[in-house]
């Protein structure tokens, strides 16, 4: 994201400040990355939505108190949007669902020598099944939403450092288990 | 069983899909709602301070009032019980 989108960010919130109504050119900029966002961790298009408006609200009703910390304001929406999810599952204490779409795990994994069979993306899920939450939204947030490790860390409330352990970490164990080179590891 | 469940999507949800969901509208009514809410809580919350404020001066005015009246009744007992009265 450049300066110049950054300073046109921050003059829309500012304005949305005392009039909400200004608000709405963000919501349309997001509104589908937050909604695709929730849609894969409940796997559920009603709730989807309504977690996103729930999402919404919040970003309106607590958008005064928003400041800039160094990262964009999107990653703001994204850790209201994960605190809204963490809700629902602490409700209805069921069992976090991560809904992937096929291509993109095609996309994620770059096959150099040997086609990507079926089987071998069953043992893929097989394998995300078992890692820790932690680690799987991490993963989630680095491959698919493509944010960096400094607005990772903004919407987990872990350090730069600590989401850089946990992608190597899961990283190294994907490495290990299926012999895969992976995008985006740097 | 695994800790997380995951699950395979073959299909992209599509756009005129998620259409349904975007509606900027309601977010802007269900914010100004809140914000009434907020302020009622916070007026209601205000009376409930001051109620409080008032309730505790008036029980330690009354706490002082008895006070001063069990003082008064000390001493007049003790000012009847040192008056010896000529017989």
């Amino acid at each position: 994201m450049s300066e110049e989108e950054i300073r046109q960010e921050e003059a829309i919130i500012a304005k949305a400040k005392s009039n909400p109504a200004a608000f709405s050119t963000l919501y349309e900029k997001y509104f589908d990355r937050i909604f695709y966002y929730l849609y894969r961790q409940t796997d559920n298009e009603e709730l989807a939505g309504d977690l996103c408006s729930q999402t919404f609200v919040n970003v309106l009703n607590n958008i005064k108190k928003y400041e800039f910390r160094g990262v964009p304001f999107s990653a703001w929406l994204y850790k209201i949007a994960s605190n809204e999810v963490r809700k629902h599952y602490r409700k209805f204490k069921g069992k976090k669902v991560f809904s992937i779409e096929e291509v993109r795990i095609k996309e994620l994994v770059e096959q150099s020598e040997e086609t990507w069979s079926e089987d071998e993306i069953n043992k893929l899920i097989d394998f995300m099944k078992d890692l820790p939450e932690e680690m799987l939204h991490v993963l989630e947030l680095r491959f698919y939403e493509e944010r960096d490790f400094k607005e990772i860390a903004y919407i987990l409330d872990i350090t730069e450092s600590g989401a850089k352990m946990r992608t190597y970490r899961a990283l190294d164990k994907l490495r290990k288990k299926f012999k895969i080179k992976i995008k985006y590891d740097g | 069983m695994g800790r997380n469940e995951i699950r395979l999507r073959r299909q992209r949800m599509t756009a005129r899909g998620i259409e349904r969901y975007r509606n900027y509208n309601s977010v802007l009514k269900r914010h100004e709602e809140n914000r009434r809410i907020k302020k009622v809580i916070r007026v209601f919350g205000f009376f409930v301070v001051i109620l409080v404020v008032i309730m505790i001066i008036i029980f330690l005015s009354r706490w002082e009032e008895r006070a001063q009246e069990k003082k008064t009744t000390t001493t007049s007992v003790m000012v009847e019980k040192n008056h010896h009265p000529i017989l």
